[in-house]
C-alpha cells in the first residue's frame, strides 16, 4: 500500500468524521441524551427488560407532549448484561462517551454499588428505581426506590398489629436481604420482640449481632430443611415469615410450604421481592393469601392508575418496539419508580432550566412532587422520596388486594442501629 | 350431633326476626326424622351464608356468630370454595344471587344449592366476591370447630391443635364433648393434648400442674412456647423451685429432646428424598455419560424438555377439561411417559445426527453437545418466553403425611418412589432383556460386539435415546418440586455429573449409592451449618473423597477402558 492511498483513506475518515458530528451537532439542538442503564441479557434480564419498556414508554408519552424545555428525549440504551463490572463500563460510556443528562438505571443493589463510583466521578445523574436495603447516599443518585422504612417496617408494623409475635427470617445470601434483615432485627428487639421469637439464627460477633435469619444460595432448589424449621417454629401459632428471597428460589420455597400444610393463615409470609411482575412465572395458586408490600400495586383504584395502565398498554400495542413483549403485560411497582423518576427529572430539569446534573440535582433536593400512578410522589433533600406505602394480599390471579395504606411515609436510608 | 349444635345457642337466634324464624325451625325439626333435620340445617346454613357473603363489613360479624350455630358441613364447602375465589354475585331483574362455581364451569346457587344454568353473557356480568382477611381471621376459629366433626380423622387432628393453641376457654367445652365421642385413638390424643394447652392459661394451679405433666408425657411440640411461658411467669413470681416450676422445666427438657430426635430422623428422610431427587435427574447421565461414554452436557436441557413437556399436557388438560375438573388431576399421569416418549425421540435423532460421529472423540462430544445445550435453551426461550411457566401440582401431590411427629410431603414421597421405580426398571432392561445384553456388550467393547452380530449402530442409538428419556423424566417429577424455565437444566448439570463421578462412571448401582450419599450429607449438616455453608462442605467432603478414591465408590476395573 502506498502513502498516498493511505493518506487518503485517513482523509476519507476525518471527512466522514467532519460529517457525522455535522449532523450529530443539528440534532443536539433539539434533543437531549437520556441513557437507560438494565441488564437485558442473562439472568436479571427477565425482571430489567421491563424497566427499560416502561421508560422508553415514558419517553415517548413525554415526548408527545413537547419533551422537556422543548427538546425531545433521545434514548440511549446500554446493556448492563447481568454483569456487574459491564455495568461500570457501560455507565462511564453513557456518561463521557454519550454524554447523557441523566440516567435511569440499575437493579440489583451490587450493579448500583459498581457504578456509584463512575457517577460521583462524572457528577453525573442516577435514577435507581427498586426496593433496596438503604444505608447509602450518594450525591449523585437518587433512590426512588423504597428504602427499608418504606417496605419492611411498614409490612412488619402490620404484622405486629394483626397479633403476631414471631417472626422467621428468611433470605438469599447477598447484602441486600443481610441488610434489611439486621435492621428488622434490631427493630423487632426494639418493639420488644425477645430474641428466641425471632427465628433463621443469628450470628454474633461478639456481643454484636451481625447477621439475622437464615440464608440460602441463589438458585436454592431445596428448601426442605427449611420448611421443617419453620413448621416447628409455627407450631405454637401466632408466627409469621419475612421473606427476602429472590428470584426464582421462591417457586421450590413456595411449593414446599403449600406442600407442608402451612396455610396463610396459620403463617403468613411477607415476600419483599415478589411484585405482580414476578407473579407471571411463579404458582400464584400457592401464594395466595401471603403478603406483599410496595409503594404501588396494580390494583390501586385511582384516576392516575387508571391512566397510566391504560396508557401503557395502548402503547405496547401501537408504539412498542418489535423487541418487546407485547402480551400479558403487567405494572409493578419498580416500573411506576422508574415512570415516576423520569417525570421528576423532567420537573427538576424545567425548574432549573437547564440539563446540567448539577443543578438539576439542587432542584431535586428542594422537593418536587409528582402525581404518579402510586400516589403523589415528593423529593427530599437526602435523595430519597417521600411517598405511600400498601400492604396488599395475593390473590390467585396475581394481583393484590391492598389491606392497607400508609400515606407519604419519609425515605430514610439510615436506620442501622437507630432502633434502641 | 347436630341437634346439639343447632340448639347450644338459643340466645342467639332470638337476635333477629329471621334468627327466631330458623330458631322455631330447628325447635320443629327436633320432633321430626333425622334426615329431614339435616336437610333442614343445611338449607338454613346456606341461607344464613348466602346473607353473609352479601353483607357489608360491618355487618359480618353478626352473621358469623349465627353460622356457628350450624355445625353442617356444606359451610366449610362454600367457605373452601369462596376462598379460592369461586364465588361470584349474579344481578338479575334487581334480585342478587350468590353463585358458586363447581368443577370448574358449572354454577351453584349457594342460597338453595339447585345448579344454575347460566349464557355466556351472563357469565360476563357475574362479579367476584372475596373474603375480607378479617373475615376469614373470625371465619377460621368456625371453621376450625367445624373441622372437629369432619369425617377426616387428619381434619379433626388439626383443628383440635388449633383451637387448644388458642387458649380460648370457650373452646374447652366442644373439646371435652369431643373427646368423651372420639372413637379414634390419634384424635382422643390429639384432643388431650389441646385440652392440655388450653388449661394452661385458662386452668387452676392443679389443673395446671397436670397439664404441664400431660404434656411432658406427650412430648407436645406446640405446648413448648406455652409451658416456657408458664415457667416464666411462675419463676417471675413465686421462684424457679416450685413444684410447678421444676414440672415445667422437665417437661421443656423433655419435649426439647423430643424435638432433637425427631430433627435427626426428619434429616434421614429429608437426605433420602434430596438423594432421590439427584438420582433421577442423574440417571439419565448415567447411562449417557456413565455407559456410553457420552460427555452430555446438553443432559440438563433433557430435563428441562420433560419439565415443558409436563407443562404442555397441563395446558392442554386445562383447555379441554378446565382446571377444577377431574380429568385435570390426572395430568401428572399423562405427563411422566409422554416426557420421557417426546425426549426420547429427540434423544435419538440427535444421536443419529450428531452423537454418532463422535463416540470415540471425547472432547469434540463435550463441545460439541455443549453448543447443542445452548442452542436448546435459547429454543426454549424462543417457544416458551424467558420468564419461568407455572405448573400446578395435581390435588392429589398435595399435602403431607404425617407419621410419628415427622412430615412427608406427597410431591416428595412420590418423587422418592418414582426413583426407586426407575432404578429398578433400569436394572431390570439392562440385566434381564435381551437388549439390556446388547447395551452392555457395546458398551464394553464396540468393535467386539459389531465382531459378534450385535447391530452397534441401533444399540447406541436406543440406548441414547434411553438416557435422554429418563432425564425428561426426572424433569418432570422436578416440575413438581421446583422452577420449569429455560434455564432449568443448569441448576442440575453440576449435580448430575457429580453424582455419576462419585459413583464410579458406568456404574448403574454406584450412582444410586452416591445421589443418596450426598443428599444425606447434605441434610444432615444443613441445620448445623445453614445452606450455604452445608453446600460449601459438601463440596468440599467430595474433592477429598474423589482424591482418596479416584475412581468412585466401585472403580471399574475392566481393560476396555483402561485408556
Amino acid at each position: 500500500m502506498t502513502i498516498l492511498s493511505k493518506s487518503l483513506k485517513k482523509l476519507t475518515a476525518f471527512a466522514a468524521a467532519l460529517l457525522f458530528m455535522g449532523t450529530t451537532s443539528t440534532r443536539a439542538e433539539d434533543t437531549v441524551k437520556v441513557g437507560i442503564l438494565h441488564s437485558l441479557s442473562g439472568t436479571m434480564a427477565i425482571s430489567e427488560t421491563s424497566l427499560r419498556d416502561v421508560l422508553l414508554f415514558t419517553f415517548d408519552e413525554i415526548n408527545a407532549n413537547g419533551g422537556v424545555l422543548g427538546k425531545m428525549i433521545e434514548p440511549v440504551e446500554a446493556d448492563g448484561a447481568s454483569d456487574w463490572p459491564t455495568f461500570a463500563e457501560k455507565a462511564e460510556q453513557l456518561l463521557a462517551v454519550d454524554k447523557t443528562a441523566a440516567v435511569f438505571g440499575c437493579w440489583t443493589s451490587v450493579s448500583r454499588k459498581f457504578v456509584l463510583p463512575v457517577f460521583e466521578k462524572y457528577k453525573g445523574l442516577l435514577f435507581y428505581p427498586v426496593q433496596y436495603e438503604g444505608e447509602e447516599e450518594s450525591p449523585n443518585i437518587f433512590y426512588t426506590a423504597e428504602a427499608v422504612g418504606q417496605q419492611a417496617i411498614p409490612a412488619v408494623d402490620y404484622l405486629l398489629e394483626e397479633g403476631y409475635t414471631k417472626f422467621y427470617l428468611i433470605g438469599t445470601d447477598y447484602v441486600y436481604p443481610q441488610t434489611t434483615n439486621i435492621v428488622l432485627f434490631e427493630y423487632l428487639l426494639s418493639k420488644g420482640i425477645p430474641v428466641e421469637n425471632i427465628g433463621g439464627g443469628i450470628r454474633y460477633e461478639g456481643d454484636v449481632a451481625v447477621s439475622a435469619g437464615n440464608y440460602t444460595p441463589f438458585g436454592h432448589t431445596d428448601f426442605q430443611q427449611i420448611v421443617a424449621e419453620i413448621k416447628d417454629f409455627a407450631a405454637s401459632g401466632d408466627a409469621c415469615v419475612v421473606n427476602t428471597i429472590n428470584g426464582d428460589a421462591n417457586v421450590p420455597f413456595f411449593k414446599e410450604i403449600a406442600s407442608s400444610g402451612l396455610s396463610s393463615e396459620d403463617c403468613p409470609i411477607v415476600s419483599f421481592s415478589l411484585s405482580e411482575d414476578e407473579f407471571r412465572s411463579l404458582p400464584t395458586k400457592d401464594l395466595v393469601g401471603h403478603l406483599g408490600c410496595w409503594t404501588y400495586f396494580m390494583s390501586i383504584d385511582s384516576d392516575a392508575n387508571d391512566a397510566f395502565k391504560a396508557n401503557f398498554q395502548e402503547w405496547l400495542a401501537t408504539k412498542a418496539p418489535a423487541a418487546v413483549q407485547k402480551e400479558g403485560r403487567v405494572t409493578c411497582s419498580p416500573m411506576v419508580l422508574s415512570y415516576d423518576g423520569v417525570y421528576l427529572w423532567k420537573a427538576a430539569v424545567e425548574k432549573a432550566g437547564t440539563f446540567d446534573p448539577e443543578a438539576v440535582i439542587k432542584a431535586l433536593e428542594s422537593g418536587i412532587s409528582f402525581d404518579g400512578p402510586g400516589g403523589t410522589v415528593t423529593t427530599q433533600k437526602n435523595h430519597h422520596l417521600t411517598k405511600s406505602v400498601y400492604i396488599g394480599e395475593t390473590l390467585e390471579d396475581g394481583q393484590f388486594d391492598i389491606l392497607e395504606v400508609i400515606p407519604d411515609v419519609y425515605g430514610e436510608p439510615w436506620l442501622k442501629g437507630t432502633f434502641k | 350431633m347436630r341437634t346439639e349444635t343447632a340448639n347450644k345457642h338459643p340466645v342467639l337466634f332470638l337476635k333477629t326476626t329471621r334468627r327466631a324464624w330458623y330458631g322455631c325451625s330447628a325447635v320443629l325439626c327436633l320432633a321430626l326424622l333425622p334426615a329431614l333435620l339435616a336437610a333442614q340445617e343445611e338449607r338454613g346454613a346456606r341461607e344464613v351464608f348466602a346473607d353473609l357473603i352479601l353483607a357489608q363489613a360491618g355487618e359480618q360479624a353478626i352473621w358469623v356468630e349465627t353460622l356457628s350455630g350450624y355445625g353442617d358441613p356444606i359451610i366449610s364447602e362454600v367457605y373452601a370454595a369462596w376462598r379460592a375465589g369461586g364465588i361470584y354475585a349474579f344481578e338479575s331483574d334487581g334480585n342478587t344471587r350468590v353463585l358458586m362455581q363447581v368443577n370448574g364451569d358449572g354454577w351453584v346457587a349457594v342460597r338453595t344449592g339447585e345448579a344454575v344454568q347460566l349464557s355466556e353473557a351472563a357469565i360476563a356480568k357475574l362479579s367476584k366476591i372475596r373474603p375480607s382477611r378479617k373475615l376469614r381471621k373470625s371465619m377460621k376459629g368456625l371453621i376450625d370447630t367445624l373441622g372437629l366433626k369432619a369425617p377426616d380423622p387428619a381434619t379433626r387432628i388439626d383443628s383440635a391443635i388449633k383451637m387448644g393453641r388458642s387458649q380460648k376457654s370457650e373452646f374447652i367445652e366442644p373439646l371435652r364433648k369431643r373427646l368423651e365421642a372420639e372413637p379414634e385413638e390419634q384424635v382422643q390424643a390429639a384432643l388431650r393434648e389441646a385440652l392440655a394447652i388450653s388449661l394452661l392459661a385458662n386452668g387452676d394451679d392443679a389443673e395446671v400442674l397436670l397439664a404441664v405433666t400431660d404434656l411432658e408425657e406427650m412430648q407436645s411440640i406446640p405446648a413448648k412456647d406455652f409451658i416456657e411461658k408458664v415457667l416464666a411467669a411462675e419463676t417471675a413470681g413465686k421462684g424457679a423451685t416450685t413444684e410447678l416450676a421444676v414440672a415445667c422445666q422437665s417437661a421443656l427438657k423433655s419435649i426439647e429432646s423430643h424435638m432433637k430426635t425427631l430433627e435427626f430422623y426428619g434429616s434421614f428422610f429429608r437426605g433420602f428424598s434430596t438423594g432421590s431427587v439427584l438420582l433421577i435427574v442423574s440417571f439419565g447421565l448415567a447411562i449417557t455419560f456413565g455407559l456410553m461414554g457420552v460427555i452430555n452436557m446438553a443432559h440438563g436441557e433433557f430435563v428441562a424438555i420433560g419439565g415443558y413437556v409436563t407443562f404442555m399436557v397441563q395446558r392442554a388438560f386445562i383447555d379441554v377439561w378446565g382446571i377444577g375438573s377431574t380429568a385435570f388431576e390426572w395430568y401428572f399421569i399423562v405427563a411422566l411417559p409422554l416426557s420421557f416418549v417426546v425426549a426420547a425421540l429427540l434423544g435419538l435423532l440427535l444421536e443419529k445426527s450428531v452423537i454418532r460421529f463422535l463416540y470415540r472423540r471425547p472432547l469434540e462430544s463435550l463441545l460439541c453437545t455443549w453448543g447443542i445445550s445452548m442452542v436448546m435453551q435459547q429454543a426454549f426461550r424462543l417457544i416458551f418466553g424467558a420468564a419461568n411457566v407455572q405448573v400446578n401440582n395435581p390435588g392429589w401431590l398435595m399435602g403431607n403425611l404425617n407419621y410419628a411427629g415427622f412430615n412427608m410431603s406427597f410431591t416428595r414421597l412420590f418423587v422418592l418412589l418414582l426413583a426407586l421405580v426407575v432404578v429398578f426398571l433400569t436394572w431390570l432392561l439392562l440385566r434381564k432383556t435381551n437388549l439390556g445384553l446388547h447395551i452392555r456388550a457395546v458398551m464394553q467393547n464396540r468393535d467386539m460386539a459389531s465382531g459378534l452380530g450385535i447391530p452397534v449402530a441401533r444399540v447406541n442409538s436406543m440406548t441414547f435415546a434411553l438416557g435422554c428419556g429418563l432425564a425428561a423424566l426426572g424433569g418432570a417429577a422436578l416440575s413438581q418440586i421446583g422452577n420449569v424455565g429455560p434455564l432449568m437444566g443448569q441448576a442440575y448439570i453440576v449435580d448430575s455429573f457429580m453424582v455419576v463421578v462419585i459413583g464410579s462412571v458406568g456404574n448403574l448401582l454406584g450412582a444410586g449409592l452416591s445421589a443418596m450419599g450426598i443428599g444425606l450429607v447434605d441434610q444432615l449438616l444443613q441445620p448445623s451449618l445453614g445452606p450455604v455453608m452445608g453446600k460449601i462442605t459438601v463440596f468440599l467432603i467430595i474433592i477429598l473423597f474423589l482424591q482418596w478414591r479416584p475412581g468412585g465408590i466401585f472403580p471399574t476395573r475392566s481393560r476396555s477402558l483402561e485408556d
